[in-house]
């Protein structure tokens, strides 16, 4: 299987791993994208629509929509529904917010190569919130 | 990791109590997070607080204090309410509801009751009710380089861009806590280099509506890179509020911007050259009616149909849009069988009774509501509906998110005549 390593800045310490929901265009911060409840993708434009953000490894390039964005994902988060970790090109406010109220393991800022574009969803990814390590070991 | 000041260091600490310490705790992990060197101090917020559907996740007869501390401050352990920063003014964003109107608004008198309870909670440590997602138009207006937070993305766009304040889109747990504690990160939009503008879009569409406004937000957020500060540049005629308020909204939608210059309007973009501090923007994108005319086919569904759920007031309307509102309806009824939704807030509300707009609007079978909007109050308020029409690009596209029936999305007059014909008429592009 081939692996792939690519380095960000760690922005909550920990390691995690898990199959990637890569979100090419975000998740909307409106309510109703994401389900408060259920931690489901009901975005209809976005490619994941559908899909829970349960366990994963969350890769997105930035947050976008409403600023109500980090309290979507904390909804779920309270109902148990939480991804293992994030993955995210450049932070911004929006998502910092998440990740910080979230503080679940966390690799932002990537200079060298764009982890949106470098991994796809349901590789399998490790990362380290610590050194801004992230391993992908890609689906065959 | 971030630097603090002694009175920073001794917040953390919980020496000015343990409600201040906690949304400090969180402030500092933020700040991390970030990457930001120090903290800077914020004098306005407005908060996305109340019984906001994002707290479906409790028991509604769970603790407010429980709730506030675990939601906001991060914190296990159940807090008791203290006051918010003297020195920051801050006052409630767009509420869960409407503050009495539950039967026409469609939600249950339990939830304007207990909206009513946490809003007091807060009120008395500082926090007054406002329930506004443009609170510009009563008043909250950061200067110049004052340093804000707020929880709605358009008032973001807005008190950057025409105001020429500083603050980022960040959250509402940062939002509550930079309020308790009158700090937030210096970073982003809160630092003077992070404010130039980087995307040149050059508009060659009409601009004249403020449905026009509103098309072209929504179609450069979608359109541009994404990490950048846009300048917008054209021959067009200059906005007033209102149209760019539309304009704010959209483009929050489908990007993450914070802060749009826009040449010859907003004060830190006399010229071109200023908003870019006279270097060469590294993306440089152009906007045709085309591309807005695609973002309308995004936003708007095929063709025409009956229509029996008609809101308008997405961001919340002004008094003047109120005005325009009861002089297109003055002796007109809306269709038997549909419901005519007309949003503002509260003090603007009042002045429109005062000025007899609501009474004229309310008489056609329309309902004046308001700190509120569907999209917010979730499925539960318009699960009834079989057709919408929606003003406001914001609004439009993301209830396509809560149903499954078709939405319109036009400008005031479009919805107006959905409402009183109880049927959509497709819009007619005119030749630019």
């Amino acid at each position: 299987m081939e692996k792939i390593v690519i380095r960000g800045r760690g922005a909550i310490p920990g390691i995690a791993e898990g199959a990637a929901l890569v979100c090419p265009d975000s998740i909307a911060g409106n309510s109703g994208a994401l389900g408060d409840l259920d931690g489901v993708i009901h975005e209809k434009s976005n490619p994941c629509c559908g899909r829970s953000i349960r366990d994963a490894i969350l890769v997105i390039p930035c947050a976008k929509g409403s600023n109500g964005f980090s309290a979507h994902f904390k909804c779920a988060f309270l109902k148990g529904v939480r991804p293992a970790g994030w993955v995210s090109t450049k932070v911004d406010g929006r998502l910092g917010v998440a990740l910080a109220s979230l503080n679940l393991p966390a690799v932002v800022d990537f200079e060298d190569a764009d982890p949106v574009k470098v991994i796809e969803t349901g590789d399998w990814v490790k990362i380290d919130g610590t050194t801004g390590i992230v391993e992908i070991s890609k689906t065959e | 990791m971030v630097h603090l000041t002694d009175k920073e260091k001794r917040m953390l600490e919980g020496d000015l109590g343990e409600f201040r310490g906690k949304a400090m705790e969180f402030i500092v992990r933020y700040a991390d997070v970030l990457g930001a060197e120090e903290l800077v101090e914020v004098s306005r917020a407005t908060l996305f607080i109340g019984a906001q559907r994002y707290l479906d996740c409790y028991d509604p007869a769970t603790d407010y204090g429980k709730i506030f501390s675990e939601f906001y401050l991060c914190s296990e352990k159940a807090l008791d309410f203290a006051r918010f920063a003297e020195g920051c003014k801050t006052q409630t964003c767009a509420g869960a509801c409407d503050f009495a109107e539950y039967r026409r608004s469609h939600v249950s008198k339990e939830l304007i009751d207990r909206n009513w309870s946490y809003l007091q909670a807060t009120k008395e440590c500082g926090v007054k009710i406002v329930e506004s997602c443009t609170p510009y138009y009563v008043g909250w207006i950061p200067i110049m380089g004052e340093h804000f937070v707020s929880t709605e993305s358009s008032n973001v766009v807005i008190s950057n861009s025409v105001f020429g304040a500083m603050g980022n889109s960040d959250g509402v747990e940062a939002a509550v806590c930079a309020a308790i504690t009158g700090r937030t990160p210096k970073w982003g939009m809160h630092v003077r280099s992070g404010r130039r503008a980087t995307c040149l879009v050059n508009v060659e569409c009409r601009l004249e509506t403020a449905f026009d406004w509103d098309l072209l937000g929504f179609t450069i957020g979608r359109l541009m890179p994404k990490h950048v500060v846009p300048v917008v540049a054209g021959d067009f005629p200059k906005p007033d509020i209102d149209r760019l308020k539309q304009f704010a909204s959209s483009i929050a939608v489908t990007s993450s911007t914070e802060l749009c210059h826009i040449v010859g309007v907003t004060p830190e973009a006399h010229t071109l050259e200023m908003a870019t501090d006279g270097r060469k923007p590294p993306y440089e994108i152009t906007v045709s009616r085309e591309d807005c005319v695609e973002s309308f086919e995004m936003i708007c569904d095929k063709g025409s149909g009956p229509v029996d759920y008609v809101s308008i007031g997405c961001p919340h309307l002004s008094l003047d849009e109120l005005k325009g509102v009861a002089e297109s309806l003055r002796g007109k009824r809306i269709r038997r069988g549909g419901e005519l939704l007309v949003w503002t807030d509260y003090a603007t509300k009042s002045m429109s009774d005062l000025n007899g707009y609501t009474r004229t609007i309310e008489d056609s079978g329309a309902c004046v509501l308001t700190g509120s909007c569907p999209v917010v109050m979730r499925e539960d308020c318009h699960r009834h509906a079989t057709g919408m029409a929606i003003n406001g690009a914001k609004q439009a596209f993301n209830i396509k998110n809560q149903t499954g029936v078709p939405v319109y999305f036009g400008d005031i007059r479009e919805c107006l005549n959905a409402a009183l014909l109880g049927k959509w008429e497709k819009r007619t592009w005119k030749k630019s």
